[in-house]
């Protein structure tokens, strides 16, 4: 489903993507793991479109869109839950799911927009409950579901997820892994990208280890899960860097 | 379909890309870890990056067993010396040649092993009779644990005699005979001389470490009416399960997403296009332990080009029809004569002229070194002469796992007999 191949990407004069070549197939999970600064954050970003690749191929269902504006990059079906919520504060939850929706207006049906509304509090029924509520006075679990419902809204064919367990409390970690795997299995496609490499190879079909910018090891989440490599970096308790 | 199972199947444009994903992120690791790589790298003006097609790795120097022997004990590994859970060491004239395997290494290799007795039929109802010769011991042990994985019932080859062997296969059932093709006739040769009937429950033989012509082959099938596959690897760079026939029996499936397979002209280096004969090269895909990085196997075969009728999208080479290393292949044992001679200055201080003879006896190979006696290596007494040919002998057998025959003779009878060549096929 996507397919990229060779990108490099630099902000101004540091480059911060190297050679990085991926893939992520229809129906599957598939997580990116890496330290602070990898460039996780960056890979997701230039796949959006908000930041322009140096060099390189993104080809989305056999569609080249490295160089597309980020509003048809979303129109083709590609969703962000970008790192630390970001939701509109002032707004109430049901206007921030609203909006996730924006783009569709034109397109599909109010009674399928509302549809797709019903399956986010059904996935998340504390939403419900807080509908008309400032998306602002939700707490940090509720912002990060807000975030997802809203990216939801959006009817994407692939979801990426920016560190979507950051910050939260265990139990709430749980839903929101939960939410992912069960949004998977109704059939949607999704790039996971985690520091808690532990939880997302536990959903994951398949994964990928970035480093310095650099893809170093990659495979199924068993044989990752078995990696001394992974193990050492990113499932022990002291950090050590893959290039150390 | 799980990703296992599909992964044979992956389309063109699939496959060049799970190749290239798993190329690159070797050679990012292989590049960090291991000095070797990245100054051979360097010397060639490469960088990792540099990398963004598979064509691109022609760019990339060959690396061959001499390099491996060079940077023995340790400088080949992609990863610390504490993620290394077994090694293996094969003989090398000037150094053992190691090989070491993290416990990932060991699964992914396990999972090979089990895909290549699944292709051929192997499931856990059969009963797996192992006879290989101890100097594949590492072909014993992976198909052991392979076939175990599967649920299989496996019998190991305990040192026995080819009647013990047939009594076994009888009185348990063996469905599945896993040996070399000499072997597996030699066992045919010994039924027919004995007046034996083939047990009735065996029903598959799976071939490996050499090749079999389709006369013999045939022949086994039919006089022991059982079903034949046949498997290709290589110990010192993955294992087992390299390549495997398909139930086409149509060349050799190679587990594309384990290595990369080039096939080159071993005197000009270049590149040759499928269906035309050349040196079998091959870079590891999924290997952290001891990635490999265009390495020369001295194999050679070639790539064939048409689409198997299987579906099975993996690239596929054809038999292996011979070695352009000078290596001699016994039972599936592969020898140089560089270590042969190494062996020989080691034992007797010095280098006498030799033949080494191969004999063909009930289809198994069997060698006999004739060596011309000299003031070196003369000894008065029939004790003393049986002395200096046992030591031979025995480092011999030591090294390869093999028996070799010591023959000492007059050099005019020697040259009589080897008219100039090292080798003598008879
Ligand atoms: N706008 C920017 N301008 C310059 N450098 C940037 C910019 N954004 C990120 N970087 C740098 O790029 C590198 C990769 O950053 P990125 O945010 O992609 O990493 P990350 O893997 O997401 O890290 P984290 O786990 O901390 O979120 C870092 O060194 C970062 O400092
Ligand atoms: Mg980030």
């Amino acid at each position: 489903m996507l397919r990229i191949k060779n990108l490099h990407t630099s902000y101004g004069a540091v480059k911060v993507l190297r050679n990085i070549s991926l893939h992520v197939a229809e129906r599957e999970i598939v997580c990116l793991i890496g330290a602070n600064g990898a460039g996780k954050t960056t890979l997701l970003f230039t796949i959006m479109g908000l930041v322009h690749p140096n060099a390189g191929q993104i080809i989305f269902q056999e569609q080249e869109i490295s160089n597309m504006p980020t509003p048809e990059i979303v129109c083709l079906g590609i969703s962000l839950v970008p790192e630390g919520r970001q939701i509109f504060y002032p707004l109430t939850v049901e206007e921030n799911l609203e909006l996730g929706a924006y783009h569709r207006r034109k397109n599909d049906p109010k009674e399928k927009i509302q549809a797709d509304m019903e399956h986010v509090y059904q996935l998340f029924p504390r939403l419900k409950e807080r509908r008309g509520q400032i998306a602002g006075t939700l707490s940090g679990g509720e912002q990060q579901m807000l975030a997802i419902g809203r990216a939801f809204m959006a009817r994407p064919k692939l979801l990426m997820l920016d560190e979507p367990s950051l910050g939260l409390a265990p139990r709430l970690v749980d839903k929101i892994m939960d939410t992912i795997l069960a949004l998977n299995q109704e059939g949607l496609t999704i790039l996971l990208v985690e520091q808690n490499a532990r939880r997302a190879l536990e959903i994951a079909h398949r994964g990928y280890v970035l480093e310095t910018g650099r893809i170093v090891l990659q495979g199924h989440t068993q044989e990752l899960l078995t990696d001394e490599d992974v193990r050492r970096a990113y499932l022990g308790r002291d950090y050590q860097k893959f290039t150390d | 379909m799980s990703l296992e199972d599909r992964i044979e199947y992956l389309s063109p444009e699939g496959w060049r890309q799970w190749q290239l994903e798993l190329l690159q992120s070797t050679l990012n690791r292989v590049y960090q870890r291991v000095p070797f790589y990245r100054k051979l790298m360097e010397e060639n003006g490469i960088k990792p990056e540099d990398i963004g097609e598979l064509e691109d790795l022609k760019k990339l120097p060959f690396t061959t067993r001499e390099h491996l022997a060079q940077n023995y004990p340790y400088d080949l590994f992609a990863v610390p010396l504490r993620d290394i859970v077994r090694l293996h060491a094969f003989p090398g004239p000037k150094a053992p040649i190691v090989k070491g395997f993290t416990s990932r290494d060991l699964k992914a290799l396990r999972g090979l092993t089990c895909r290549f007795l699944t292709h051929c039929g192997v499931t856990s109802e059969d009963i797996v009779q192992i006879c290989l010769d101890p100097g594949m011991s590492i072909w014993i042990e992976e198909i052991k644990e392979g076939a175990e994985t599967l649920g299989a019932l496996v019998i190991p080859p305990d040192p026995q005699s080819a009647q013990d062997r047939l009594r076994i296969m009888h009185d348990f059932r063996t469905s599945v005979l896993i040996s070399t093709p000499s072997y597996a006739l030699h066992l045919l040769h010994y039924m027919q001389k004995e007046g034996l009937l083939p047990p009735k429950s065996l029903r598959l033989a799976v071939l490996v470490g050499e090749e079999i012509d389709g006369q013999n082959r045939l022949r086994l099938e039919q006089a022991m009416n059982l079903n034949t596959r046949l498997g290709y690897g290589i110990t010192e760079v993955i294992g087992p399960g390299m390549g495997y026939e398909c139930e086409e029996k149509q060349g050799y499936h190679l587990a594309a997403d384990y290595f990369l397979a080039e096939i080159i002209d071993p005197k000009t280096l270049r590149p040759l296009p499928p269906g035309q004969i050349g040196e079998l090269v091959v870079t590891t895909l999924s290997i952290k332990a001891n990635p490999l990085i265009r390495f020369r196997t001295g194999d050679l075969t070639q790539l064939l080009d048409s689409p198997c009728p299987c579906g099975r999208t993996t690239p596929r080479i054809g038999p292996i029809v011979g070695r352009c290393d000078g290596r001699l292949s016994i039972r599936g044992i592969k020898i140089s004569l560089d270590y042969l001679e190494e062996l020989l200055r080691e034992v007797y201080h010095h280098l006498p002229a030799y033949c080494l003879r191969i004999k063909r006896h009930h289809y198994l190979e069997e060698l006999e070194l004739w060596l011309a006696i000299n003031e070196q290596l003369f000894e008065p007494s029939i004790l003393g002469l049986h002395r200096i040919m046992e030591k031979f002998q025995h480092r011999f057998n030591e090294t390869f796992g093999l028996p070799c025959r010591l023959k000492l003779v007059e050099k005019e009878h020697l040259d009589a007999f080897a008219q100039g060549q090292k080798v003598i096929v008879s």
